[in-house]
């Protein structure tokens, strides 16, 4: 397109040599108009999105690089009120094979305070004992209650033995051997009492053995839950700061994009009037040369 | 100056019996310092015993052995048999002895007792398998076998071991107990409720009372049931049970510490107590249990010493048995041949019965009969305690006083005369003789009683009747010599076929200076 008023410049009549001033002048004006046009462009890009050099390294930020900078992620820390923290930052950003920059991953930290921290590991440390006990093999253990309930009672059944020993003795009794009970029939209900008592016990222990398991196993479990419960403390903490960060961010967010709003509100009326401008130099080189070509060929 | 003759009349001598415990000088003359062969009569005179009547007239089985223990077989079905032990055999039979010893059963000891118990009858010794007799089938008693058998071989028999071959069986409620093992002196087995072949199973059982005796140890002699009590007899002491009724809760009701019994056969039961001679004597289970550890009535008081030595000397056994028509208990002492005899009706001052001797008799064994006939087991087989002969021979009959001293032993008695009133003993040959200060000089005379005359009344050549007069009674005074500040009489009598009691001595005597 740049070589079509050549045409004029290579002009072949006197009295085409006004028309073609003329036509020349609004073609002149016409281009000026254009130029115009081309510079404002360059200037509404440079605006918007910074000036690069041939090889593209930025040259001079425009509006884009301008609001980057301003929605660019602000690292923040939550830290509770019992000294927990819960930290959330980019990772350094790198360069791929093609060159192109990659941001950083998010970085997200939560550290207990040291209170905490040693809470944890020893309700950990417990959890584990409990789990310990509730997986070991329950016969040792029923043995080992059954002992101390035997142990409980041995004494009383001992005092009842020896009563029920004394009452034989003092009744003459004591040799007694029959075929329906035994030994007497004072002595066989003793022995049934404490074999009854012997079975019970032995029942109770196996009861109690796998009831202990059970309650082992929970409270390991409810110490497992609770050593969690500082760093659960920490995250319902996190929550609120959060929200606090996502309202800054998108206060931020929002007077950058105002800002970039009001900066392209202006470039683009900067642009209209530039636009304009360049119409009507346009508009005017238009017109002569339309004149003046008119007048040449008419 | 010449004394008066004094005439002092000795009414009913020797009816307290026999006292060789208090002094003999100046005592009772109602008690007797020897009274052999003799009884207390009805009439409470001192009377000669009544003999052995022997109603055994085949004692083949016998051999030269003795009737060592005597039982009556009943039954409901009113059988009846005697079974009596000897020469190492089961008998039976009263007039021709019957050898009922079961086959291949070896006996080499007489020491059995025997037991009538639900229509059967036991027999138990020591280290001897039990056997039984019985003849009415029943499920309790093992069936019915027509000869003595052994107990483990009756039907459905158990139990009968070796544990349970006691020398003591008692039949008490309801079952057979036994005691007195070869080598266990402190058990007590019973059998199964009405079954005396059953002695384990069912309600059997036993008792050890090693650890209940009061003086720490001592074995078990005798068992014996009275009023509800299990009695137990060790050698020095007696536990007594309550509640045997139900052996496996009977409970200990009493122990007495110091007094036993010394043989199996010498327990006897008189309705009111349980009788048994102990070592320091005859004692009563009854007041024994009134006066618990308080000191205990001595039944032969009036004879304690005789019978210690007796017991020390004896080394056969003892066979007692109560007589309740003859109210007497009588013990024998089989080594030595003696039985004394106590008359129960009543007691004396110090609780003791009235005691007589039988030296001699050759008693080894006694029973009454339930139509209480007393039979007497002995060398002769067996026979009846009844009329004035010992198998057609006389026996003597002895009395002999105390030391007399007619209320003053310092002075000087000349005896003059005795007349005694013999009742009975129609023809007897009486000796009769006194000792003046311990046998220091005596004299003596002989006589014979008349004999009783019996009277023909109604005489015709078809229907002779012969009465006698009744109680024939003899008053011969008798003239004496000597001198001394005591006098003793003694009187005794050859029993030939008549009874014969001593009513009184009637004695005239001139008191002299005094010694």
């Amino acid at each position: 397109m740049a070589d079509w008023w050549k045409f004029w410049e290579d002009g072949e009549g006197a009295e085409t040599a006004l028309g073609g001033s003329i036509a020349a002048a609004g073609l002149a004006l016409a281009n000026q108009g254009y130029d115009r046009l081309g510079d404002i462009g360059d200037k509404a890009y440079a605006r918007m999105s910074g000036k690069f050099s041939d090889t593209g390294e930025l040259l001079t930020p425009g509006l884009a690089q301008e609001l980057q900078g301003m929605m660019e992620f602000q690292p923040y820390t939550v830290t509770t009120a019992t000294g927990g923290e819960f930290g959330m930052a980019p990772g350094e950003s790198t360069v791929d094979a093609a060159g192109n920059v990659v941001p950083g991953e998010m970085n997200y930290q939560l550290d207990l305070s040291e209170k905490e921290k040693l809470f944890q590991d020893a309700q950990l440390g417990r959890a584990e004992s409990m789990f310990g006990l509730a997986s070991v093999d329950p016969a040792a253990r029923e043995q080992q209650v059954f002992q101390r309930m035997m142990d409980s009672i041995n004494p009383q059944r001992e005092r009842e033995r020896l009563a029920l020993e004394e009452r034989l003795q003092g009744q003459g009794r004591l040799g007694v051997q029959t075929s329906m009970f035994g030994g007497t029939p004072e002595g066989l209900a003793m022995a049934k009492a404490q074999e009854e008592a012997y079975s019970k016990n032995m029942l109770g222990a196996m009861e109690f053995a796998g009831q202990e398991q059970q309650r082992q196993a929970q409270l390991g479990s409810g110490m497992l839950a609770s050593s969690y419960i500082p760093q659960s403390q920490l995250l319902n903490a996190v929550q609120p700061g959060m929200t606090a960060a996502e309202q800054r961010r998108q206060a931020i967010s929002e007077q950058t994009q105002s800002y970039g709003e009001t900066y392209a509100t202006g470039l683009e009326a900067l642009l209209q009037a530039a636009y304009g401008q360049a119409n009507i130099a346009g508009g005017i080189g238009s017109s002569m040369t339309t004149a003046a070509l008119g007048s040449l060929f008419s | 100056m010449a004394q008066e003759l004094q005439s002092i009349n000795l009414v009913a001598p020797a009816f307290k019996g026999i006292n060789t415990e208090d002094s003999a000088l100046a005592q009772d003359p109602s008690f007797a310092e020897v009274a052999d062969n003799a009884v207390i009569d009805q009439r409470g005179r001192i009377a000669a015993r009544k003999g052995l009547s022997v109603t055994t007239t085949n004692k083949t089985v016998l051999g030269s052995g003795k009737i060592r223990a005597i039982k009556e077989f009943k039954n409901d079905a009113a059988t009846t048999k005697v079974f009596s032990v000897g020469n190492n055999k089961i008998i039976s039979g009263t007039t021709t002895l019957v050898d009922e010893t079961p086959g291949s059963y070896s006996i080499s000891a007489d020491d059995w007792k025997m037991v009538n118990f639900n229509n059967s009858i036991y027999f138990f010794q020591r280290g001897y398998a039990p056997l039984i007799y019985n003849t009415i089938a029943s499920g309790t008693s093992g069936g019915a076998n027509t000869d003595v058998v052994l107990l483990s071989s009756v039907n459905s028999a158990s139990g009968v071991t070796s544990a349970i071959y006691g020398n003591e069986v008692l039949a008490a409620y309801g079952r057979l107990w036994t005691a007195d093992f070869a080598a266990d002196k402190s058990t007590i087995y019973w059998s199964d409720l009405l079954s005396g072949h059953k002695w384990n199973g069912g309600s059997s059982g036993s008792i050890d009372i090693s650890k209940v005796w009061p003086d720490g140890y001592d074995e078990i002699v005798a068992l014996s049931a009275h009023n509800n009590f299990l009695i137990v007899f060790g050698k020095r002491s007696i536990v007594v049970y309550s509640g045997a009724d139900n052996p496996a809760t009977m409970a200990l009701q009493d122990t007495v510490a110091g007094v036993g019994c010394i043989s199996r056969d010498t327990v006897q039961h008189t309705g009111l107590d349980v009788l048994f001679l102990s070592q320091t004597g005859l004692k009563s289970f009854g007041r024994t249990i009134q006066e618990k550890s308080m000191p205990i009535s001595n039944l032969s008081g009036t004879i304690t010493k005789d019978i210690i030595r007796l017991l020390t000397t004896e080394t056969e056994d003892f066979k007692s048995v109560y007589h309740p028509e003859e109210n007497f208990y009588l013990v024998t002492f089989i080594g030595q041949d003696v039985t004394l005899c106590f008359d129960i009706r009543g007691t004396l001052d110090d609780g003791s019965y009235r005691a007589t001797r039988w030296p001699g008799t050759s008693f080894t064994s006694y029973v009454r009969q339930d139509n209480g006939d007393l039979l007497i087991g002995s060398a002769l087989g067996i026979g009846k305690y009844s009329g004035y002969l010992d198998n057609n021979l006389e026996y003597r009959f002895k009395y002999s006083s105390p030391e007399l001293t007619f209320g003053d032993a310092a002075k000087l008695k000349f005896l003059k005369k005795l007349r005694p009133t013999i009742v009975g003993g129609s023809g007897a040959l009486v000796f009769l003789s006194w000792t003046y200060d311990f046998k220091e000089s005596s004299g003596s005379t002989t006589y014979t009683l008349a004999s009783q005359s019996t009277a023909e009344f109604n005489v015709d050549e078809f229907n002779i009747g012969q009465f006698s007069t009744g109680e024939f009674t003899s008053r011969i005074p008798v003239n004496t010599s000597g001198s001394g500040g005591t006098l003793a009489i003694n009187m005794e009598a050859d029993i030939n076929g008549k009874e014969l009691s001593l009513q009184e001595i009637n004695v005239l005597a001139l008191m002299g200076r005094t010694i």
